[in-house]
């Protein structure tokens, strides 16, 4: 347990010490405040339904450059044969290291609560939708990160891992268009896998079982899948 | 101390180690001698139990490598081939961390790293980042992380390729210094190295242990060779029949 803290903290500590970690801090926010000028512009009502929908698309890009390094770089640098030296399970490291990036994509969704806070001095918001609209993008980004974790373990190659999830992303975000196309169980399939379609009803307050099972069963296979591919010795 | 038991490994089709069993007791200095290939960094990632083995068992302080793996990293040291740094952490920070993920009390930990930082004669940069370090500062640090936990056995793969002759002077003197209550076991290509750490040699050849003897009966023993490098080439020269133990 406490090597997962160490882990993380370290995670930490190395993405702040390089500029990396500020530019995609500042320019993320950056482009949501400008969705959200240009949101509250064009609706003119007091909600953040459509900000989360931005939140959730720009997540699809961002989640992969926050991840694409953890387990690449410490293959390609050789930190990766110490770690895995030290007494520590596989499992503290992967959630160490999935602690780490959940706490950098968090920060980031509490900048942005700010957004709340304006409309809540300009109007009023409904409070719940607002709140079940935050759990699901931090689900959401929560599951993208994990997806990104798993792929990064597969290469020492940080442009590979960085590809790799940003297939995988763009298949799970785009799959509800596919639907038109496919019908019976099939559909249904598609329609159950699309993130889309799962965050739609958090940003409209509605909490379902059926959703959250989703964002976390997704989490933990992505882990359960990272474990194995980094004990999997042929990998390295 | 390390017992090794018909250790094969196969990757894929390609047979890296064949049958190879040794034993090495409490306080002996191992020097594993062959050339780039042989088998050497393989086995030695097979005793630190970052690969296991195909087949085959090694026991080390009791505790077998697969079975109890947690266990045994407690009890070793380990410098891989290129020292495992971050690169962007000062020395100082590198150093905690490696004592915090090799279960060095928290009390303990500031001794310990102002332990390491004085054997191995890097407290002048202790605040530095590790990315400005050369690289025989790299190597140091990298053997600090070995000895951080204080391990009873110590491995380190060619812990002085590629460093000018003083480092490698200033290397070799703290290993030497690093072998009291230790098992040491070390690879490299450099055999005038061996020679003046090792007390006992392991000679591998295409994974296999073809010699295992001491240094001194291995020298003693050849007529007319009297240094390691003789022997060393000889038996890697096809005209020359193979000798085991």
């Amino acid at each position: 347990m406490n090597k997962i803290f160490i882990i993380a903290k370290k995670e930490l500590a190395t993405n702040f010490k390089s500029p990396v970690a500020y530019i995609i801090l500042i320019l993320t926010i950056s482009i949501f405040n400008i969705f959200f000028f240009m949101i509250i512009d064009e609706n003119r009502e007091v909600s953040l339904r459509d900000v989360f929908r931005v939140m959730e698309f720009m997540f699809v890009f961002l989640a992969p450059l926050l991840t694409m390094k953890t387990f690449s770089e410490e293959k390609l640098s050789g930190t990766m044969e110490f770690l895995m030296t030290t007494p520590t399970t596989n499992t503290a490291i992967v959630l160490g290291k999935y602690l780490g990036s959940l706490i950098f994509f968090t920060l980031l969704i509490i900048m942005t609560t700010v957004y709340y806070l304006i409309i809540e001095y300009f109007g009023r918001p409904d409070r719940l939708a607002t709140l079940s609209g935050y759990t699901g993008v931090w689900l959401e980004g929560a599951f993208f990160l994990s997806i990104g974790i798993l792929t990064s373990s597969w290469t020492r190659n940080q442009i590979v891992a960085a590809i790799s999830s940003y297939t995988i992303l763009f298949l799970l975000y785009f799959s509800a268009s596919f639907t038109k196309y496919f019908s019976g169980p099939a559909e249904t399939v598609i329609q159950y896998i699309s993130t889309l379609n799962h965050l739609e009803n958090f940003s409209v307050g509605l909490v379902t079982t059926a959703d959250t099972v989703y964002y976390l069963s997704g989490i933990v296979v992505c882990l359960v899948l990272t474990r194995f591919s980094i004990e999997n010795r042929l990998w390295r | 101390m390390i017992l090794t038991k018909n250790v094969t490994k196969y990757f894929g089709g390609f047979q890296a180690l064949k049958d190879v069993s040794f034993e090495i007791n409490k306080g002996e200095i191992v020097g594993f001698l062959g050339q780039n290939g042989a088998g050497k960094t393989t086995l030695m990632r097979i005793l630190t139990s970052y690969l296991p083995a195909t087949s085959g068992e090694v026991i080390i302080g009791g505790d077998d490598v697969v079975e109890n793996s947690l266990a045994v990293r407690r009890k070793i040291g380990y410098l891989p081939e290129t020292p495992p740094l971050y690169s962007n952490m000062s020395v100082k920070d590198y150093l905690k961390f490696a004592a915090q993920m090799k279960d060095v009390p928290g009390k303990q930990q500031h001794k310990q790293i102002d332990r390491v930082l004085e054997e191995c004669n890097i407290g002048d940069v202790k605040n530095k980042t590790i990315d400005n370090l050369s690289k025989g500062y790299r190597q140091r640090v990298g053997i600090a992380q070995a000895i951080i936990n204080e391990p009873e056995v110590l491995i380190l793969d060619e812990p002085t390729s590629g460093l000018d002759p003083v480092q490698n002077l200033q290397v070799r003197k703290l290993i030497k210094s690093l072998r009291h209550e230790r098992t040491v076991i070390l690879s490299t290509h450099i055999l005038s190295e061996i020679e003046q750490i090792a007390q006992r040699v392991l000679i591998i050849k295409s994974g296999q242990i073809i010699v295992d003897e001491s240094l001194d009966l291995l020298l003693k023993s050849q007529n007319g060779e009297s240094t390691l490098e003789d022997v060393f080439i000889r038996l890697h020269s096809n005209t020359a029949e193979s000798i085991d133990e």
